[in-house]
C-alpha cells in the first residue's frame, strides 16, 4: 500500500492500537503491522516520531519502564486520545462509506 | 541508502551500535529529545534483532533485519526534523561548512600563486603585459603626480608599475590567509582522525563541487584572455593587461586538474 496514504491516516491508526493496551513503540509497531496483514509496511523507525507528536498532542501518555535489563518508554492513551479516537473512527466510517458510494456507482 | 548513509549492518558484530551512531550524528531535534529517541530506537532494535535471533537468524542477520526494517539513518532523522521543522542538520551544516572553508582556502591559496605567476609574467614581458590600463585610458594631473611619488617614468609607466605593485601585494596577501586558513583546517582534521567519524557528504562532494567552479574560472579567464590576445594580434597596446587575466586563469587551470584527478580517482576507488 502507498506509504502516504497510511501516512495520511497513521494517527488514527496509532491510536487504535495504543487503545487495545499500554505498549513500547516495538509492540505498537508490530500490532500495527499484524493487524493490516503487513498491508502497512512503513520503515518502523519513522513510526516513533508519529507517536511523539500524538505525545505532545496530548493524546496518548508515556512512561518508562525497565524490562530486559533496557529503559523502555511505554505508551498508553489518554482520555482525550480516547475521545479523539471515537471521533476519528466516526469520521473515518462516514468518509468510507461515502468513498464506497461514489466506487458502487461507477460499476 | 547511499555509501554513507550506510551503517556497516552486519559488517560488525554489533551493527546496532553503528546504526544508532549513524542515527545520533543526524538527529536534528532538540538535545532533550535525542537521548529519549536514542534509547526508545536500541531497545527496538535489540528486541527486533532478539525475534529474528528467535526465527533462527544468526546474530548478524538479526541485526540486518532488524535494522531494515526500522529504516534509514536519514530518512528516520529527516522524520524527526520534520516534526520540529528543522531542514538542515546541524552536523550536515558544519560538514558543508568544513568543506566550503577547504575551497576557499585552496581559492584563496590560488589567489597568492597567481600572484606569483604574476610576478613572473611580468619579469618575463614586462610590467604592462600583467598590469598595463587599455588604450584610451587616461588620468589626472593629480593623480599622476600621486604615481610618480613613487615610480619613475611617465605618468602612464608609473601608473602600471603601480597597478602592477598592488596586483601582485594583494594576490599574494590573499595567499598567505588561504595558506593559514589551510593550516587551521589541517590541524581541525588531526584533531578528528579519518574514519573517526560519521562521513556525512560523499567523498567525490568537494572534488566534485570544486572541479566545477575552477573548471568554470579557468575556462572564462584562458578564453577572456585568448579573445584579448587575438585582437592585440592586430592593435599595438590592446594586449596591455591581459597578463592579469591569464595568469589567473593558468592557476585556476592547474587547481581544477587538481580537482578532476582527485575526483576519477575517487570515483574508482567508490
Amino acid at each position: 500500500m502507498n506509504n502516504d496514504v497510511i501516512r495520511g491516516h497513521l494517527d488514527l491508526l496509532l491510536l487504535a492500537v495504543v487503545a487495545s493496551g499500554a505498549g513500547h513503540g516495538y509492540a505498537v509497531i508490530r500490532a500495527l503491522r499484524e493487524r493490516s496483514d503487513d498491508a502497512f509496511d512503513l520503515p518502523e523507525g519513522t513510526i516513533y516520531p508519529a507517536l511523539h507528536r500524538l505525545e505532545q498532542q496530548g493524546l496518548v501518555v508515556s512512561s518508562w519502564t525497565v524490562a530486559e535489563g533496557r529503559r523502555r518508554r511505554v505508551y498508553r492513551l489518554s482520555g482525550v486520545g480516547q475521545r479523539a479516537l471515537v471521533d476519528g473512527q466516526r469520521d473515518w466510517r462516514a468518509f468510507a462509506r461515502s468513498v464506497d458510494a461514489v466506487l458502487e456507482g461507477a460499476r | 541508502m547511499n555509501e554513507t548513509d550506510t551503517p556497516a549492518a552486519g559488517d560488525t558484530p554489533d551493527a546496532i551500535d553503528a546504526y544508532l551512531d549513524a542515527l545520533l550524528a543526524r538527529l536534528t531535534v532538540r538535545p532533550e529529545r535525542v537521548r529519549r529517541i536514542i534509547t526508545e530506537s536500541e531497545d527496538h532494535l535489540r528486541e527486533a534483532a532478539a525475534a529474528g535471533m528467535a526465527r533462527g537468524l544468526d546474530v548478524v542477520e538479526a541485526q540486518r533485519d532488524a535494522i531494515e526494517a526500522f529504516g534509514a539513518p536519514s530518512v528516520v532523522a529527516r522524520r524527526f526534523a520534520a516534526e520540529e521543522g528543522v531542514l538542515l542538520p546541524p552536523s550536515l551544516l558544519l560538514h558543508l561548512v568544513l568543506a566550503m572553508a577547504l575551497m576557499g582556502s585552496v581559492g584563496f591559496a590560488a589567489i597568492g600563486v597567481s600572484g606569483l605567476v604574476a610576478q613572473g609574467m611580468g619579469s618575463i614581458f614586462g610590467v604592462r603585459f600583467v598590469s598595463g590600463d587599455h588604450n584610451g585610458v587616461t588620468y589626472t594631473p593629480a593623480r599622476c603626480a600621486d604615481f610618480q611619488k613613487y615610480y619613475p617614468g611617465t605618468c602612464e609607466e608609473a601608473a602600471t608599475a603601480h597597478h602592477f605593485d598592488e596586483m601582485v601585494d594583494s594576490r599574494i596577501t590573499a595567499g598567505v590567509l588561504g595558506l593559514l586558513g589551510l593550516g587551521v583546517l589541517f590541524a581541525i582534521r588531526r584533531s578528528f582522525p579519518r574514519g573517526s567519524g560519521v562521513r556525512l557528504l560523499p567523498s567525490t562532494f568537494t572534488p566534485t563541487v570544486g572541479a566545477a567552479l575552477f573548471g568554470i574560472a579557468a575556462a572564462g579567464m584562458l578564453l577572456q584572455s585568448l579573445a584579448q590576445l587575438s585582437v592585440a594580434g592586430g592593435i599595438p597596446g590592446e594586449e596591455a593587461g591581459v597578463g592579469a587575466v591569464l595568469s589567473a586563469g593558468i592557476v585556476s587551470l592547474i587547481v581544477f586538474v587538481g580537482y578532476a584527478t582527485a575526483l576519477v580517482r575517487r570515483l574508482r576507488a567508490a
